[in-house]
């Protein structure tokens, strides 16, 4: 690992001035992807910004029309929260597939999300809730549906120097299931994910790791097999990804209609 | 027996569980210094120049290395290898140059910092590439990038193949497979003022690294003295001498001061001496009641870009090959070929995976075809104790009708599953190793002393490497059961030196137990008669407890010490020209059963249940046999259905353990283990080897069950969802 500057502000204004400096400077919250990427030196950075400091990106509550989920919140506080449990046990399933353990216990779900892995695990179901992500920056907060903030393989639609705040859920009751298709059975990556989310009478369905962002699809077979645009890689082939998303599709489908 | 048979936790399990044992990444000499390599990123190619002004600006550095700073010295099985290369790299990873600095991060900057050019050459893959005409040339010296072929035969194969009721071919293909060793690989060199050199090397090797690192290094054998650390695991990746052994020797003869060399789990990757590809074509003949009649075999087996032990796997399969089961005719060519690839190494089992995967594969064929039950086919054909094989192999004791029926008796046709896209299927598939050594150098012996000490205290001083397989343990054992002592006055000095220990082969080819167990037991029978003796002369009772007939004798007139050195060698002999002989002492026998459901719609399978059934001869300690037996069928496991290096243009593609899979604890069904105890004759207490034969029929026993399953037949590994699934719908 190269060496680094390492900040831990305790204010978002802070966190904004340091994001300002010169140089590229990376803000850390769980860290099980960027450490990793430090330690095989794929990337050289400048600053290391640790967000566990500042107030009020931990936890989840209801807060009027809409459930706040910090961006922080772990894995596993995801997981344990009550109200995700009642509300959302589609998120419960999703987590319980992710990582080991240990994993779980340190990775967030912002980091999950503004990491924007095509194959992100939380992001189908969340596409399914119709999650928005609250963003604060210099010039001010606002808001982006989920839909629209993955924009390519680590893309997101985050501006430099912008921080993710809160991933906000809609409060409605969804029942729903998640399907992360692998080859081993935990701690692997998926060729293909599917979420399937019933919200009283609205189906809705997201599929993962099977187009360059998760992406949320209108809930029939035909459409998935439409909108995916899988690619080859060491994982899968696409041809073999495309065949999944028409086999887990049915499937998911069938499940939240049964 | 109080001590052999018992289940006695692993003397060192505590040491482990809490982290006070110490791996060659816990060890800090005064003054020590870390080394870096810069490795090829090109396939193949021709070194231009390699400018290394810019690392010596590196704050710290102490040494900058390459091939002209170094003995010129070529070394390794086939004498082609160099520590550092200077005209030519070969693979992806080739050393090109090694920095010595007080920490990791200023070595692997003054890496980047040397400017490399290579014109890079035409590179070539495929072992079948490498074998066309016009290929690129890997060795020039060897005039083609064939290293060696194998042959053997007995009967007359083309009446076998002429009369035969039923004939099964197929090409098998086989993956490169990682070690994965929890410690990555390393060393610590440090030299003294006198030009003795001391390796600090979790070697599976220490006497042979002793003469070959001294040959690399082009000093005396007798100024070398290789320490082992605690191993972190082996599995044959530490068996012969790899260039970063003699570069930290290198670099801490240029520097004055101890160097030590650590491997990233990136680099492990890089360099791990795998599992060599082999592809397989093989037949099998048999007449229309059962009885086998020929096996004709055509082998190609991926050396990588330099001869080491991946060459010696056709050695192991012949052996297998000429041996197991009553086949009256039998024909085997394997070649060994170059590759623009990582070199390839010993992998637990050495060759018997990749050999009877096809060879128990077609076993089934054949049973199925000729409508019978597959355990009958094979106890049609099975050998039998005190026979000789036509390959010349003596089988004494013989417990493979047992663990057949074992297997038999324990793995039962499931109930149909719910769902009509879920199918599943039961198969079983067997496994003859060698299981009292192997004669593959001139001598299979093993050294061993035993003293008794003044308190009655026993300790072993044994040849023989602890890589985590519970030698320490089992050698306690011994040497208590023949002295009559409590394990808990037994100590196994397994940091003891090779100045100190008596000398062996290494820790290989499952021969631990046997042939150090035997060097031991006869060293403490030896020193049992001594104390006996003492006890008769002296006059003393025969309840007089042991530590006081030891100091009797000790503190009389002309006292003696309690002490025996014993060397045992086995009755066996190498090959001949023809692979023809008796490599080893005893032979062991297992059979596998397994239960899958697939998923026919997405290739997915699921391996329900493993039982697991060998013949040990005796277990001296049956915990530690049955961890044996579940290591092996995990590992097993993973070669089958997950593991396999991914190559594009010459570099891995997989190379983190995200994407090369082992087993989780998730895909890891319930393991019935049955141990099968023999006798042997020649065993100590009767036992044979135990570590290679479990990870060698799992593999064979899943995908006879999927065909159960499902009607097709894999013949590649992995068999990961996508090639089940290719299978399943006729294409590849």
């Amino acid at each position: 690992m190269r060496a680094f500057a390492y900040e831990e502000p305790r204010t978002l204004a802070e966190a904004g001035a340091l994001m300002a400096r010169p140089g590229r400077n990376q803000l850390l919250a769980g860290g099980t992807d960027l450490l990793v990427r430090l330690k095989r030196r794929e990337w050289t950075v400048d600053t290391v910004i640790n967000l566990k400091r500042i107030a009020g990106l931990r936890g989840v509550e209801a807060r009027g029309d809409h459930v706040f989920v910090g961006p922080l919140t772990t894995l596993d506080e995801l997981a344990a929260s009550e109200l995700v449990a009642k509300r959302w046990p589609i998120l419960v399933e999703t987590v319980h597939e992710m990582g080991s353990p240990q994993v779980r216990a340190m990775s967030t779900a912002g980091g999950n999300l503004c990491n924007a892995s095509p194959a992100a695990d939380l992001a189908p179901p969340l596409l399914c809730l119709d999650a928005t992500m609250k963003v604060w920056g210099l010039r001010g907060e606002r808001h982006v549906p989920l839909r629209e903030f993955f924009l390519g393989p680590g893309k997101t639609a985050l501006e430099p120097g912008e921080i993710l705040t809160e991933i906000r859920i809609p409060p409605a009751l969804a029942k729903g299931c998640f399907i992360k298709f692998c080859t081993r059975r935990a701690m692997d990556l998926a060729f293909v994910s599917v979420a399937c989310a019933a919200v009283g009478k609205d189906v809705r369905l997201a599929l993962g790791a099977v187009a360059p962002t998760p992406i949320r699809v209108l809930p029939s077979v035909e459409e998935a097999m439409k909108r995916c645009a899988p690619i080859d890689d060491v994982r899968a082939s696409a041809e073999y990804r495309r065949e999944m998303v028409r086999v887990l599709v049915r499937r998911a489908l069938a499940r939240v209609a049964s | 027996m109080k001590s052999v048979g018992q289940r006695v936790p692993k003397l060192d399990a505590a040491d482990k569980a809490t982290g006070k044992s110490r791996y060659v990444q816990d060890l800090r000499l005064p003054g020590m210094l870390e080394a870096k390599i810069l490795r090829s990123q090109v396939p193949h190619g021709r070194i231009v120049s390699i400018d290394v002004t810019e690392a010596w600006k590196v704050p710290g550095v102490r040494a900058v290395l390459t091939a002209k700073d170094i003995p010129a010295k070529v070394w390794g099985y086939s004498k082609d290898q160099v520590a550092l290369k200077g005209d030519r790299v070969r693979r992806i990873g080739d050393e090109l140059a090694a920095v010595a600095a007080p920490d990791i991060e200023a070595a692997t900057e003054a890496c980047e910092r040397i400017k490399v050019v290579i014109e890079p050459l035409p590179a070539v893959y495929g072992m079948e590439a490498a074998l066309a005409p016009g290929a690129p040339l890997l060795h020039a010296a060897r005039g083609s990038n064939l290293v060696q072929t194998h042959l053997y035969e007995h009967g007359r194969i083309e009446e076998a193949f002429s009369k035969a009721a039923k004939i099964v071919e197929g090409t098998f293909v086989l993956p490169a497979q990682q070690h994965g060793c929890l410690g990555p690989a390393g060393a610590i060199a440090e030299w003294d003022a006198n030009g003795r050199l001391t390796m600090h090397d979790p070697t599976q090797i220490p006497f042979l690294v002793q003469r070959d690192l001294a040959e690399a290094l082009d000093i005396s054998p007798a100024d070398l003295r290789i320490v082992q650390p605690c191993i972190g695991g082996a599995f044959g990746a530490r068996l012969d001498l790899y260039p970063h052994e003699a570069i930290v020797a290198l670099l801490a003869k240029k520097t004055g001061t101890p160097v030590r060399i650590l491997f990233s789990r990136d680099e492990d990757f890089q360099t791990d001496p795998v599992r060599p590809r082999t592809i397989v074509r093989l037949r099998t003949a048999a007449a229309a009641d059962g009885t086998l009649l020929g096996r004709d075999a055509d082998i190609l087996v991926d050396c990588g870009a330099y001869v080491s032990w991946g060459a010696m796997t056709p050695v192991v399969m012949v052996n297998t090959f000429g041996n197991f089961y009553h086949c009256p005719a039998a024909r085997y060519r394997a070649r060994t070929v170059c590759t623009n690839t990582q070199p390839t190494g010993a992998f637990r089992g050495f060759g018997n995976p990749e050999l009877l995967f096809p060879m128990e594969t077609q076993m089934d064929e054949l049973a199925r075809a000729l409508k019978m039950d597959p355990i009958d086919f094979r106890l049609k054909n099975a050998n039998r104790a005190e026979e000789t094989t036509p390959a010349g192999g003596h089988i004494t004791s013989c417990g493979f009708k047992e663990v057949l029926e074992a297997v038999r008796t324990r793995l039962k046709r499931p109930a149909a599953p719910a769902a009509p896209h879920l199918k599943r299927g039961i198969g079983v598939a067997a496994v003859f190793h060698v299981g009292g050594g192997a004669r593959i150098y001139r001598s299979d012996g093993c050294g061993a002393t035993v003293k008794v000490d003044d308190f009655g205290k026993v300790v072993v001083v044994v040849g023989a490497t602890d890589i985590g397989q519970g030698m320490e343990t089992a050698m306690a054992q011994i040497a208590a059961e023949e002295l009559g002592v409590d394990v808990s006055m037994v100590r196994v000095a397994t940091q003891a030196d090779t100045d100190i220990r008596l000398w062996d082969v290494g820790v290989h080819a499952s021969r631990t137990t046997f042939i150090a167990g035997n060097a031991v037991r006869l060293a403490a029978k030896e020193a049992r008669k001594q104390i006996e003796d003492a006890r008769a002369a002296l006059k003393l009772p025969a309840d007089a407890p042991l530590d006081k007939v030891v100091r009797a004798e000790h503190f009389r007139q002309k006292g003696r010490l309690i002490t025996a050195s014993v060397f045992y060698d086995p009755p066996t002999s190498m090959v001949d020209k023809a692979n023809h002989g008796n490599v080893s002492a005893a032979y062991t026998w297992g059979c596998h059963g397994a239960e899958v459901e697939v998923d026919t719609e997405t290739g997915q399978v699921v391996v329900k249940r493993i039982v697991a059934a060998h013949d040990i001869g005796r277990a001296i300690n049956p915990m530690h046999a049955e961890g044996q037996v579940e290591g092996g069928v995990i590992q097993g496991l993973g070669y089958a259905m997950f593991e396999e290096c991914v190559l594009k243009d010459g570099r891995m593609q997989n190379g983190y353990f995200l994407d090369y899979r082992m087993p989780g604890i998730r895909d890891i069904p319930e393991i019935e283990t049955v141990l099968v105890e023999t006798n042997d004759p020649e065993g100590p207490f009767g036992a044979k080897g135990i570590g290679e034969p479990p990870i060698v029929p799992i593999g064979p026993a899943i995908a006879n069950a999927i065909a159960d399953a499902t009607g097709v037949r894999m013949r590649e590994f992995p068999m990961t969802p996508e090639r089940v699934w290719r299978a399943l719908r006729g294409n590849r």
